[in-house]
């Protein structure tokens, strides 16, 4: 997109708002816009807690920015016996805790066994796979035996939630563990958290066991890191650009060609992103349960125009559920997709017996066709306020409740509306395919209330899988069989964008879990 | 009704000039003489103009809109004509669905008037007539009087928000939960003013010729309250128009994608660095609309309250 005028009068805005303040070159702020809840490792699913514990803590393998290597971290190597069910890792003799404390495989087992713990309570257990027992039988082996094979063990273990602390700290803080203060073995320590505005971290001066990707094994480049809550999208932007922030990736879509056409700013930008926004159908509900109306929908919805209108052409319009960069994406899936035809939509619906009224409204059996959409407001009311239009022009009066994020969560675990909308992170097709669609994961995530013997059978079948090709083959399956359904209506997919300011060197951003700076090894400030 | 023989004096009879001391209090003017000064008064004039030209768009929305207003288009944040960039086929320029401005402007003040007379009638209505209740009859004035002080208590957006809870978003609550908070309100000006009529002596005339309490409420009481009660509905008027407008802001009002004001400028807010003019114009025509009902309200008490008058 070329610069227009309107952007440059809002780059001239901010400039005027000027207010920067002057910061210690080794002190580094990064602009988020949310807190997490509390930043223990296996109990936060939130994209904000994994992006802090990455930086306090390490897993037991690293992924690369590719999103598909496997690196060495907190094990040197590791074994996979001929069954696929006994991964031995070798555990690096080298790393300590903040605290100065040596890290053993006992504090790795320990780590590992707290995450599947069901008095843990972690949202996440079932990424661990079927584990029969993980064990340290001597200080550097941790030997992590499973029942069942489970072909993204690894890249499971690479997430936030298996990461490595201190038993003793844990013991003593309790409840408080991450919330008072921490104790892990990442680039960065812990120094403190205040709620809603910042947490501030000190770097790790005897780190040293950094991931592979990284040039910087450690220590870490620079001394402070404080990730700063700005709500407002717009502010976030201005922060940027008078230097109260070094980095952020949480810069509105609007705001990128301004932040690209400002000397002081750098915007890097990764396609492997793989976080896709989608509006999900409840399928057992009387409006929505005729695949053809879904389709329809799918049909009467332009993805294209709303990535160029209201993303600023900044997001990959989405017409499959999983980005086609994905492990184990199916490319047989590109010649099947829905794409913007409103003809053939409304061809669709007057098949399955919806038929215009007076009004221009579908009508059957006396019923208006007029499904109700939860929504999160904000950026995700506007995305729904472009479907409802679009679904306008067929005759669809789409409904939009939209709530705050607080309430949002409960509202969509109930059975109470036909289509809600939710942006989610994968790391394979394998990853997303097991989490929403899994019959077990009724009412949620699951709340398209897909209920498929074959398609439990095909994940079972894809995560036991012991090679490749027989992984991808299963889970290509369950692919083909979720879209040929039309259960979601997928919006776009979201590329891992972060702007930062050109005093810090150059670097690559990462894709994990929507933590675009991982382990924060890689910032440096070269002025 | 055993007065239907007695000659009951007329309603206006007990406001004669000749009355001697301060019991002119509650002596209407001349109907035609108050609108004269009413329309002299420049601000008043242009007050009322301006809330006349908004309701009339409003009114004739569907004939004035230039396109439709829940209708997206591919030209979005398109500023004014007059900007660089603008387009002459949305004069006011679009929103970020690209809907044009000046047609949700016209559609959009339907609906934030309508909340406000809605919410206005209501609160007034059964206000003032808690109000005049209570001074009518001592026995139950402290009854209304202290439920009228917990209603106070509550605020009007908590009020909105519990109800939203319960009944989900959309304009009905909004119009009740502004109407139960205007009811305290009014209830104490109309007793007020109510308490200052009771204490003439036409009431007590009435009483000894035997009219009854529903006459003596409805003909003596009520017709001389009005005026004054009106007035207050007036001013009171503003002040939920814009409360209601916060409250849409809020997310809590019209559910999209209708047009409302507060909803509009709420919805430009995440624009505002980029796009000033999605939030700007419809906040400006809120404020346009507040302060001509403040000012015409003033006006109109300048004019219609004998207390104010040399």
């Amino acid at each position: 997109m070329t610069p227009t005028p309107i952007k440059r009068t809002g780059f001239g805005m901010a400039a005027a708002m000027a207010l920067a303040l002057p910061l210690s070159a080794q002190e580094l702020t990064i602009i988020r816009a949310q807190d997490s809840n509390h930043y223990d490792p296996p109990r936060t699913t939130a994209q904000s807690g994994a992006e802090v514990i990455f930086m306090l803590s390490d897993t037991i393998v690293g992924l690369a920015e590719d999103m598909k290597t496997i690196q060495p971290l907190l094990a040197s190597s590791w074994d996979v016996s001929e069954d696929a069910l006994t991964y031995t890792f070798t555990i690096r003799d080298d790393v300590s805790f903040c605290d100065g404390k040596p890290m053993t495989a006992e504090d790795v087992a320990w780590s590992l066994n707290r995450w599947q713990d069901p008095e843990t309570k972690s949202p996440v257990r079932w990424r661990m796979g079927n584990v029969k027992s993980i064990t340290a039988p001597d200080a550097t082996t941790v030997v992590y035996e499973l029942n069942a094979p489970h072909s993204e063990l690894l890249y499971q273990l690479a997430q936030s939630f298996g990461s490595v602390i201190d038993k003793d700290t844990y013991e003593t803080l309790g409840k408080d563990f991450g919330v008072t203060g921490f104790n892990g073995t990442g680039p960065f320590c812990w120094e403190s958290w205040t709620p809603r505005d910042k947490i501030v971290l000190t770097r790790h001066d005897a780190y040293k066991w950094g991931p592979a990707n990284y040039d910087n094994a450690g220590p870490a480049n620079v001394e402070k890191v404080t990730w700063q809550i700005v709500p407002e999208a717009a502010t976030r932007t201005v922060a940027l650009l008078t230097g109260q922030g070094d980095i952020s990736p949480y810069v509105p879509f609007i705001g990128y060609d301004t932040l690209r056409d400002a000397p002081n700013i750098n915007v890097i930008r990764s396609e492997n992103a793989f976080w896709t926004n989608y509006m999900g159908f409840k399928i057992t509900k009387d409006l929505v349960g005729d695949v053809k109306v879904r389709q329809a929908i799918n049909l009467a919805v332009n993805q294209e125009a709303m990535a160029e209108d209201l993303f600023f052409g900044e997001v990959e319009p989405a017409y499959s559920y999983v980005s086609s960069g994905a492990l184990d994406y199916d490319e047989t899936l590109n010649d099947g997709l829905l794409k913007y035809d409103p003809e053939r939509a409304a061809a669709l619906l007057d098949e399955a017996g919806w038929i215009l009224n007076n009004d221009g409204k579908r009508e059957k059996d006396g019923k208006v066709m007029e499904p109700l959409a939860i929504s999160f407001t904000g950026e995700w009311q506007q995305t729904s306020e472009a479907v409802q239009a679009d679904l306008l022009k067929i005759g669809i009066e789409l409904q939009i409740e939209p709530m705050d994020s607080t309430v949002y969560w409960g509202k969509s675990a109930t059975d109470e509306f036909e289509m809600y909308v939710m942006g989610y992170p994968y790391i394979s097709a394998g990853d997303a395919l097991n989490l929403y669609f899994r019959s077990a994961n009724i009412p949620t995530p699951n709340r398209m209330n897909w209920d498929d013997a074959e398609t439990d059978d095909l994940l079972v079948a894809g995560s036991q899988a012991t090679n490749d090709a027989d992984r991808a083959a299963a889970y290509a399956k369950v692919l083909h069989k979720v879209h040929d359904s039309a259960v979601w209506l997928p919006i776009y997919h979201r590329p891992m964008q972060i702007a930062y300011s050109s005093k810090l060197a150059p670097f690559e951003a990462h894709n994990i879990y929507g933590a675009g700076l991982y382990k924060g090894l890689q910032l440096a400030f070269t002025e | 009704m055993t007065a239907t023989t007695t000659e009951i004096p007329p309603a206006t009879s007990p406001q004669p000039d000749s009355n001697i001391g301060g019991s002119s209090d509650m002596t209407a003017p001349a109907r035609a003489h108050w609108m004269r000064r009413l329309l002299r008064d420049r601000a008043a004039f242009l007050a009322l103009l301006t809330l006349a030209l908004v309701i009339l768009g409003a009114i004739f929305a569907p004939l004035l809109a230039t396109h439709d207003p829940a209708s997206n288009s591919r030209s979005v944040m398109t500023p004014p004509a007059w900007m660089a960039r603008g387009k002459a086929e949305h004069w006011l320029g679009t929103d970020g669905q690209g809907r044009d401005i000046y047609s949700r402007l016209l559609y959009g003040s339907q609906l934030t008037l309508l909340i406000g007379f809605l919410a206005v009638g209501l609160g007034g209505f059964i206000g003032s007539l808690l109000g005049l209740l209570s001074a009518f009859n001592e026995k139950i004035d402290p009854w209304i009087m202290r439920t009228m002080d917990v209603l106070l208590s509550f605020p009007a957006i908590l009020l909105a928000l519990a109800l939203v809870a319960v009944m989900g978003q959309g304009i009905l609550p909004v119009v009740i939960a502004l109407g139960i908070s205007s009811i305290p309100d009014c209830a104490r000006v109309a007793r007020g003013i109510a308490i200052g009529v009771m204490k003439q002596e036409f009431i007590e005339a009435g009483r000894a010729v035997g009219l009854s309490n529903l006459q003596l409420f409805n003909r003596y009481l009520l017709r001389n309250a009005i005026s004054s009660i009106m007035i207050f509905i007036s001013l009171r008027f503003g002040q939920t128009i814009l409360i209601g407008a916060t409250l849409s802001f809020l997310g809590l009002g019209a559910k999209p994608p209708a047009a409302e004001l507060g909803m509009m400028a709420s919805q430009g807010r995440e624009f505002l660095l980029f796009a000033p003019h999605i939030a700007v114009i419809p906040s400006v025509l809120i404020f346009i609309i507040v302060l001509s009902a403040n000012v015409a309200g003033d006006a109109l008490r300048d004019v219609l309250d004998p207390r104010l008058q040399a």
